[in-house]
């Protein structure tokens, strides 16, 4: 079976034929010397290729039919020399060859994938970069715009699979990102929150309403102070100036600025600050005298706004949309940027030029509606209150007169002036009655009017103590002295001074002193009653003696006595005294009864001679006999006297 | 005829005559007094180059940096965007020539399509035989992507507006 087909392979590839025969000396080859041999004898290559050819069709005729009989047959017997075939031929023909093996190249490698996928990985993986970057230098674009759509994609998945990795790997970029953001946003807030409440902020606020605007808006335009300078897109590595726009002021002798030169210097400062001070953070601003100089950076250029003032944060981040604006518009004409102004794209002065519109003042025609609406808007602040005020006032002056008329309506209380006064929601009544008592009756008639009106009741009535006329309070203290007077245990004066009653004299009794200071406590305008009195009776110890048989008295010696009774009976202006008379048992009762009366008479003369009231000297002169006094050892005189027993008189003050 | 913008670095170790060569070349003077250069100072100088067709203005910006000192390197960043280069060595210092190959590459390696040449300064100062030889060591074939090798003397003004002009014709073509 082999020799039969063992010279196929070379008829096939007929040209390569003689060579093949030449180089091989393999034993497989034997048969194809031989035929080789026997044909080269006889024919030229041009006889040879003809006969090849003719035979072809027999061949393939034949190859089908072995292949169909048999393909291993085939497979074996084509194997061993079908690589060195192909190197051969592509040694001589490259280009046929490739163009042979293109055809079934995609598909092999398909089948290839399919069946060792990481086989083919592990062919094609180192020179995978390699490709990549030959193809970058032949089109740049093209990598970008087969990878640029799936970066999204892939960024996302290896987040999802490798969170932590991706974080420390952007920490660097994203960290000096936000915390560059965050201290703006700060210190915006900071100074918002700080003139929020000031006057400035409120007035912004109204504006805001009225205008309809955005307060951020208004903000804006107050911190409108600052002036753009210049303006320069500026090549981030040369310094060279891309682009600029430049303002000179309507001051004298403010000149152009050299572009070139404060570019590169900013170039230089830049870099400086990148290399030495912070590594991976940017350079944000630069102030210079008046001038303050914010720096954007973008891509492969840096945009730097010299700006007389203070810029607002606003203008800052206007700063950075339009640079963001044009590094997506046109990074690729700044990256090729080679010194050539006239070659950078005008789009770019147009972008930058959106930086130097200053906002529009308020023209005059604006604000005029703007003035009237203000006025209109403090008139209505100013008359609407006072309208309703108004209003108000009318009810509440209704409502009070018709209380002072239903106050005046009462008897009791028209003599007091009592005012009502109705102040939010409330009727207030005021004024002084002397007592509780009209005090409540008020409230009762103002309360009827406070319900119709459905108002709250507010009395404020002070019922004040009136002082009592001091006529009527000494009349009644008198009446009342009278009153106690008569009984037989009291004896008593008052006085009067304003609020404080004294009551002096003798009350011998507790419980009826008790019942004096009530009694004159109860009169109006007493606040105080101040006892001074006696609970006892003097003791009067004198004793006037007579001579036996004899009514006469002795003056000279009952002098001093009679005067002290007299000073008692001045001391105690209610006291009575009885007389009376002591008798010795010499003698008839009867002589001892009329003497003992003439020795009463005579005392009582004596007094009444010493200036003492003779209704103050009690003389019915009962005769009292000393029997007690039996013993005569100390002489019958000591009995014969009139001794004085004081009582309280009940109608002395007559 | 265009305006055309072009960043030129002079480098090279300290005291060597950079800003010297900037100051002859753009002022046309020169001082004795030795002020060394902190960071980097830019300077301008428009000059006219006449190509094969048309007349160029080239806007040359200079950058003048820092000298490279034992202690303290040029700053890469200051090279960035730069087209051209003099870098500068003092003829009457080896260990400046010597170092004019390391700045070279620092140049060549932060800008590959920039153009350099190579000023051999205070040529005044060597007498001329011994000028010869050491020119005949420091040939433009030594330094590759060098434009040429030039003595120059700031102080007598010999070479520096060629040199210049030279870069200058190099830029703008």
């Amino acid at each position: 079976m082999n020799s039969d087909f063992a010279n196929l392979p070379d008829l096939i590839n007929n040209k390569n034929l003689e060579q093949m025969a030449e180089n091989s000396k393999t034993p497989d080859m034997t048969t194809i010397e031989e035929v080789q041999g026997i044909e080269t004898e006889k024919a030229t290559p041009e006889d040879l290729a003809d006969a090849v050819n003719s035979l072809i069709p027999l061949i393939v005729g034949l190859l089908e039919f072995k292949l169909d009989n048999s393909r291993e047959g085939i497979l074996q017997t084509v194997r061993p020399v079908l690589d060195r075939l192909i190197e051969e031929r592509s040694r001589e023909d490259l280009p046929k060859m490739a163009a042979a093996i293109a055809k079934i190249l995609p598909e092999a490698i398909e089948a290839e994938i399919k069946l060792n996928p990481q086989a083919i990985a592990k062919a094609i993986a180192p020179e995978i970069a390699l490709s990549i970057k030959e193809q970058i230098l032949l089109d740049a674009s093209a990598i970008s715009q087969t990878l640029g759509p799936e970066m999204g994609k892939a960024i996302k998945t290896q987040i999802e699979l490798e969170k932590d990795a991706m974080v420390d790997a952007l920490y660097p970029v994203i960290g000096s990102t936000i915390a560059k953001y965050m201290v703006e946003v700060v210190q915006d807030i900071n100074s918002r929150v700080e003139k929020t409440l000031s006057f400035e902020g409120i007035k912004r606020k109204f504006q805001a309403k009225i205008q309809g605007v955005s307060e951020a808006e208004l903000i804006f335009k107050e911190s409108i102070g600052y002036r753009v300078r210049a303006i320069f897109l500026i090549d981030k590595d040369s310094g060279l100036v891309i682009q600029e726009i430049q303002i000179p002021g309507e001051k004298q002798g403010e000149k152009q600025l050299d572009s070139d030169m404060l570019a590169g210097m900013l170039t230089a400062i830049r870099s400086f600050a990148n290399d030495c001070i912070a590594s991976g953070s940017e350079l944000g601003a630069i102030d210079y005298g008046d001038w303050q100089i914010p720096l954007e950076v973008a891509g492969y250029c840096y945009l730097a706004v010299i700006v007389a003032g203070e810029p607002p944060r606003e203008f800052i981040t206007r700063i950075r949309r339009v640079l963001g604006e044009i590094v997506m518009e046109h990074n690729e004409a700044i990256q090729n940027f080679n010194g050539n102004v006239d070659a950078v794209p005008v789009a770019i002065k147009t972008k930058l030029e959106q930086l130097t519109e200053s906002k529009q003042q308020k023209s005059p025609k604006s604000s005029a509606p703007l003035l009237l609406w203000l006025l209109i808007f403090l008139l209505g602040l100013v008359l609407v209150p006072w309208g309703i005020g108004n209003y108000r006032a009318r009810v509440a002056h209704h409502i009070e007169q018709s209380t002072a008329l239903q106050l005046d309506a009462a008897p009791e209380l028209s003599v007091y002036r009592l005012d009502p006064t109705v102040k939010q929601g409330k009727l207030i009544i005021k004024g002084r009655v002397p007592d509780q008592y009209l005090r409540d009756r008020a409230q009762t008639i103002v309360q009827d009017i406070a319900d119709q009106n459905q108002l709250q009741m507010d009395n404020q009535i002070v019922a004040v103590n009136v002082p009592a006329s001091p006529s009527l309070i000494t009349g009644e203290m008198q009446r009342l002295t009278q009153l106690f007077n008569q009984q037989p245990q009291v004896s008593i004066q008052t006085s009067y001074q304003p609020q404080t009653l004294t009551i002096q004299g003798l009350v011998l009794d507790e419980s009826t002193r008790q019942t004096i200071g009530k009694a004159f406590k109860q009169i109006p305008g007493v606040e105080q009653v101040v006892f001074n009195l006696d609970q006892q009776l003097p003791i009067v110890k004198q004793r006037i003696y007579f001579k036996s048989g004899s009514a006469e008295l002795d003056f000279v010696d009952n002098i001093s006595k009679i005067n002290a009774i007299k000073s008692i009976l001045q001391q105690h202006p209610q006291l009575s005294l009885r007389l009376v008379v002591h008798s010795d048992d010499i003698g008839s009762a009867v002589i001892n009864q009329r003497l003992g009366q003439k020795r009463c008479q005579s005392v009582k003369t004596a007094l009444v001679a010493r200036g003492i009231q003779a209704n103050r000297l009690i003389t019915n002169c009962n005769l009292l006999f000393s029997a007690k006094n039996k013993d005569n050892s100390q002489g019958t005189w000591l009995k014969r006297y009139v001794s004085f027993e004081p009582l309280i008189s009940p109608n002395l003050s007559e | 005829m265009s305006t055309i913008t072009q960043k030129v670095c002079l480098l090279g170790d300290f005291n060597v005559g950079k800003t010297s060569l900037v100051r002859r070349f753009i002022e046309d003077q020169f001082s004795d007094r030795y002020l060394s250069t902190v960071g980097v100072k830019v300077s301008r100088k428009s000059v006219k180059v006449r190509t094969a067709t048309e007349i160029h203005q080239l806007n040359l910006l200079l950058w003048d940096l820092e000298g490279n000192t034992k202690f303290k390197s040029i700053t890469p960043s200051y090279l960035k965007g730069a087209s051209g280069s003099i870098i500068v060595a003092d003829l009457s210092r080896t260990d400046t020539l010597q170092n004019l190959r390391q700045h070279l590459e620092l140049f060549l390696s932060i800008n590959p399509q920039g153009q350099a040449t190579i000023a051999l300064n205070k040529a005044d100062l060597i007498p001329p035989e011994k000028l010869a030889q050491l020119l005949e060591n420091y040939q433009s074939q030594d330094f590759p992507g060098v434009l040429g090798v030039y003595p120059t003397s700031a102080k007598t003004g010999d070479r520096v507006e060629e040199i210049f002009q030279e870069l200058a014709a190099a830029l703008a073509s």
